[in-house]
């Protein structure tokens, strides 16, 4: 078992790191960790001894064999927009920050992929390849921000991955640091290469096998034309049946999100798009694709939303009235902060056609515990994201949201689904990890990490419950989402 | 009632049949003791892929579970047991309008373990991907014989570790599949087929034309004279008197595909002799190309990946080996199927030769051609930690021991 360094091996640790990378590529200030003690998920905190911004594979190798030679964990970071806690350095040791990697390596259009660098941001690799009618298709809301590495290793999700997967489906290779400073490329920009397809496991495992120093991504061409409509609803129920019935007709929509009628008050009071206010839910559905089979299925759509009892379907006839529709769903989360000081946003999954149960349940949820809670989410997957409103100053209101989310989470599993859609276990959910599999399924997981990080010094403590490393939470984190 | 197989020429093997999952625990604890070896057998339409076994064990039948366990239609998911076969698992699913968009050659022997062993793709995969995109929960029994589970039956999720992805492709050497979870589609409403003949100056400008198309094929299958006409005769069609013909594929609503084909004439109609098949008129040649990937009389098969820009000059090479090619164009991969007149010698040869511009693979051959080809050619650089992974999983190496990449 590796451990922290102590005041006496940390200055050692930080010159070790700038005989590396070079004394600006270092941070080992208490004032400057300060920023690296936590991520998007801010229950937990826990500074790191030293923070070192790489700039080349190489020196990612040099940094993993010191840690190893000093005995200390280390953990990847990209841009720290984890939801989960993925990049708290539990037990200290050394933060691999991969901001400063950011080259788009190569772009192929003809054979359509993209080789990156971890530390590119999300829309960057978009837009650079926009003018040329392509994109990178998973999307998560934080795309602005977040890195690719991350999205890797979060296996990220986003509003279109109903239609378009998530970034397993749009990652070919990995280049991957392992602890001991091996470098292996898994897939690349063949298809079927033959042997285990170590990339599908390597995406998803959340910085626990290594650091991902490249990656071999699919580039997929935009689509040509969108229809963009607006169901409003008087009940959830309606809207969620339409959702079912919508798939169940063999449409797969771009995008379906459902905003229940406590959000709709925040997006419209700060974006006046002209949402009834007393409507139970309104749905955004949009199909994209050839223009040709696009109004096809638009009418059917509408005809299903009427037949589930739609007061109104609403079409955006221009693209201004297009993006401002998705300004007020993109931007839902900011509008929050006029309902409550302080929200936190859980990640649930529950098959798709169990949506009104663990609506309803929700709802009874906050009349249990007296908390406001609010709905938008990606109704077509069956990913949840309830936003529990409340004030961090008040303690009480602390606890009754943490017991809110769980009982939210342990209905997802009862109805057959899971606790994370797409912001991943990290340490928020490692509690969860035996509720959700046997120990037979966690002891192969186990297996498989120990290939990788037989020593658990990279990313340690997370995904995996180990005995006694239960976390206690008291704090519900300030969380923005989705 | 005991029954006794050959696998890839190995054999006696003595062969069961477990019922259950309980039942198939026992047999795999039982070779666990003994160290001895396990063959886990599906339709047994493809026992012939990888490297001939050498130990000696037992092989195990999945045809005793394929039970259907869950099929919420609503949800567009299904679980059922690893050894229903692709025709009752298609069957069930059309009943509902949903499929596995997996195009799978023999469906009425194959079975839904033995393809995610296989990783088996067809022409569609240009459009809908591969089985690691539609497994979304899986079960298998370990070393010690003791089910495991990854994944859920949730469409989005990522609790954990996605071994789906790892035991998809892994041919049965990390564990025997029991169970499995699978994502859907909705059929198709309407599709097309349309079948472009040209000569071999025009097949790279056509391919070009096609990655810039308006319109959005699924399928992008290239075949050469030999190739063509297998298919199309299979098809009861009359053969296209080309040297290359290029099979581009449409599915979606019908204003689409109507579209898409009126479109495909404007945008290349220059280039190639066109003909358009439309809704069930397409059907006997979307089905003669997925059994085109596996006929009776093929005694040697290669298949080779590369940039999907590079297959245009690779095909156009390999032309003269006198094999049937059919490339799936837009992913980069290439088959050459050769039937009775293909000798060793001749084999080695043109391996050693497409080994040079791609990664090739043997996926059919004599058993005894297996002592001097190599079947997966050179170890790609994660081969030490494949084998590190295989030795986590089954230390004592008795899942299809020695038959995949890497020794493994
Ligand atoms: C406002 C907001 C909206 C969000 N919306 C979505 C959404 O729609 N969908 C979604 O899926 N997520 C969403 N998230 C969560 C988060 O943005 C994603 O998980 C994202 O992929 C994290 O990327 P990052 O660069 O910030 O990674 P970090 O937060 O820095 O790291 C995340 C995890 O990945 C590991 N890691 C990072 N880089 C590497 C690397 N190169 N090699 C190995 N491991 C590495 C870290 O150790 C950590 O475990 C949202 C977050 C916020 C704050
Ligand atoms: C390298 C390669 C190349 C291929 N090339 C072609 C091709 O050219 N054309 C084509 O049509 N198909 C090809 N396939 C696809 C594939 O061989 C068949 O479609 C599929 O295997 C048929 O299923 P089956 O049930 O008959 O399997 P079987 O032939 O019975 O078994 C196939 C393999 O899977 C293992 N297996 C079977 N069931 C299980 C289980 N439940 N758990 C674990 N392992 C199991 C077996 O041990 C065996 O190794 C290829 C596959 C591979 C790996």
């Amino acid at each position: 078992m590796t451990s922290a360094a102590t005041t006496a091996t940390a200055p050692k640790l930080a010159d070790r790191m700038r005989a590396i990378v070079g004394p600006t590529n270092v941070l080992a200030s208490p004032s400057d960790l300060v920023v690296y003690e936590c991520d998007g998920f801010t229950i937990e905190k826990n500074k790191p001894d030293v923070v070192v911004f790489p700039t080349s594979t190489e020196q990612i190798v040099a940094i993993v064999k010191a840690c190893g030679e000093l005995g200390v964990p280390f953990v990847p970071r990209g841009a720290g927009t984890s939801l989960a806690g993925g990049c708290l350095p539990i037990g200290g040791g050394v933060m691999i920050a991969l901001t400063r990697m950011k080259r788009i390596l190569e772009v192929n259009y003809r054979d359509r992929y993209a080789i990156i660098e971890p530390g590119v941001v999300n829309l960057w690799l978009t837009n650079h390849i926009k003018p040329n009618g392509y994109h990178f298709a998973p999307d998560p809301s934080s795309q602005g921000a977040c890195t690719i590495g991350g999205n890797v290793a979060t296996n990220s999700g986003g509003p279109h991955t109903l239609k378009y997967g998530v970034t397993v489906n749009h990652v070919l290779g990995v280049e991957l640091v392992l602890p001991d400073g091996r470098v292996v490329q898994t897939g690349g920009p063949h298809e079927d290469n033959p042997g285990y397809d170590l990339t599908g496991v390597i995406v998803g495992s959340e910085g626990t096998f290594g650091v991902a120093t490249k990656a071999w991504v699919r580039i997929t061409r935009n689509p040509e034309a969108y229809r963009t409509l607006l169901g409003v609803f008087e009940s959830v129920d309606d809207a969620t049946n339409t959702i079912s019935e919508i798939i169940g007709a063999g449409i797969i929509p771009g995008a379906l999100e459902l905003l229940d009628s406590l959000i709709l008050q925040a997006v419209e009071a700060a974006f006046r798009f002209g949402f009834p206010l007393d409507a139970g839910a309104v749905l955004i559905m949009e199909v994209d694709g050839l223009d040709a089979g696009l109004d096809q299925d638009a009418e059917r759509i509408v005809e299903i939303a009427k037949r589930n009892n739609a007061r109104e379907v609403r079409r955006a006839n221009t693209e201004a009235e297009r993006l401002l529709l998705w300004k007020s769903r993109k931007q839902a989360f900011g509008a929050v902060g006029r309902l409550a000081p302080s929200y936190c946003t859980q990640d649930g999954v529950v098959p798709r056609t169990k949506l009104p149960e663990i609506l309803r349940f929700i709802r009874a949820v906050g009349t249990k515990y007296n908390i406001r809670i609010a709905n938008v989410f990606h109704a077509g997957d069956g990913n949840i994201h309830p936003i529990l409103l409340f004030d961090e100053r008040d303690a009480d209101q602390v606890k009754r949201v943490l017991g809110a989310s769980h009982e939210i989470l342990d209905e997802c599993i009862r109805l057959g689904g899971s606790v994370t859609g797409e912001h991943g276990i990290g340490v928020e959910k490692i509690d969860f990890m035996p509720k959700l599999f046997s120990p037979e399924d966690l002891a192969m997981m186990v297996r498989l990490r120990s290939a990788f990080n037989p020593e658990n010094r990279c990313s340690p403590q997370k995904m995996l419950p180990t005995a006694g490393a239960c976390i206690e939470q008291s704090k519900a984190g300030r969380h923005a989402a989705m | 009632m005991p029954t006794t197989t050959h696998i890839d020429g190995f054999g006696p093997l003595s062969m069961t049949t477990p019922t259950t999952t309980a039942e198939l625990a026992q047999v795999v604890r039982a070779a666990a003791a003994g160290s001895t070896a396990l063959y886990p057998v599906g339709g047994g339409t493809k026992l012939a892929l990888g490297t001939p076994p050498t130990r000696s064990g037992q092989a195990v039948s999945m045809h005793g579970l394929a039970r259907i366990i869950d099929f919420p239609a609503r949800d567009m998911t299904v679980t059922v047991e690893a050894g229903i076969t692709i025709r009752e698992l298609r069957d069930t699913l059309a009943r509902e309008k949903l499929r596995l968009p997996i195009d799978v050659a023999h469906a009425d022997r194959a079975t839904l373990g033995g393809i995610i062993a296989a990783n088996t793709s067809g022409p569609r995969r240009y459009g809908f991907g591969t089985l690691r995109d539609y497994v979304i929960g899986i079960s298998a029994l370990n070393d010690e014989g003791n089910e495991f589970k990854a994944g859920g039956r949730v469409v989005k999720n990522v609790a954990g570790y996605d071994i789906c992805k790892l035991l998809t492709g892994s041919l049965g050497t990390l564990g025997i599949i029991t169970q499995v979870t699978l994502k859907l589609r909705p059929l198709a409403e309407e599709q097309a087929i349309i079948s472009l003949a040209c000569d071999a100056d025009k097949v790279e400008q056509i391919l070009a034309n096609l990655h810039g198309s308006r319109t959005r094929p699924i399928c992008l299958d290239l075949l050469n004279r030999l190739a063509a006409r297998r298919v199309f005769e299979q098809a009861h069609l009359p053969v296209p008197d080309a040297a290359w013909v290029l099979l581009v594929g449409y599915e979606g609503n019908a204003d689409a595909v109507s579209w898409q084909v009126q479109q495909l004439v404007k945008e290349v109609g220059i280039l190639a002799k066109l003909e358009a098949r439309v809704d069930f008129t397409a059907q006997p040649l979307w089905d003669a190309l997925v059994e085109f990937a596996d006929r009776p009389g093929d005694e040697l098969v290669l298949k080779s990946s590369m940039l999907p820009s590079a297959v245009a000059t690779f095909c156009l090479n390999a032309d003269r080996d006198g094999a049937a090619l059919r490339a799936h164009a837009a992913n980069g991969i290439v088959y050459g199927h050769w039937s009775a007149d293909a000798t060793l010698d001749c084999a080695a040869e043109t391996l050693k030769r497409w080994r040079e511009s791609s990664g090739t693979i043997i996926t059919r051959c004599h058993s005894e051609w297996k002592r001097t080809l190599d079947v997966w050619g050179p170890p790609r650089n994660d081969a030490w930690l494949m084998r590190e992974v295989k030795a986590k999983f089954d230390p004592k190496n008795i899942f299809n021991p020695g038959r995949f990449v890497a020794g493994i």
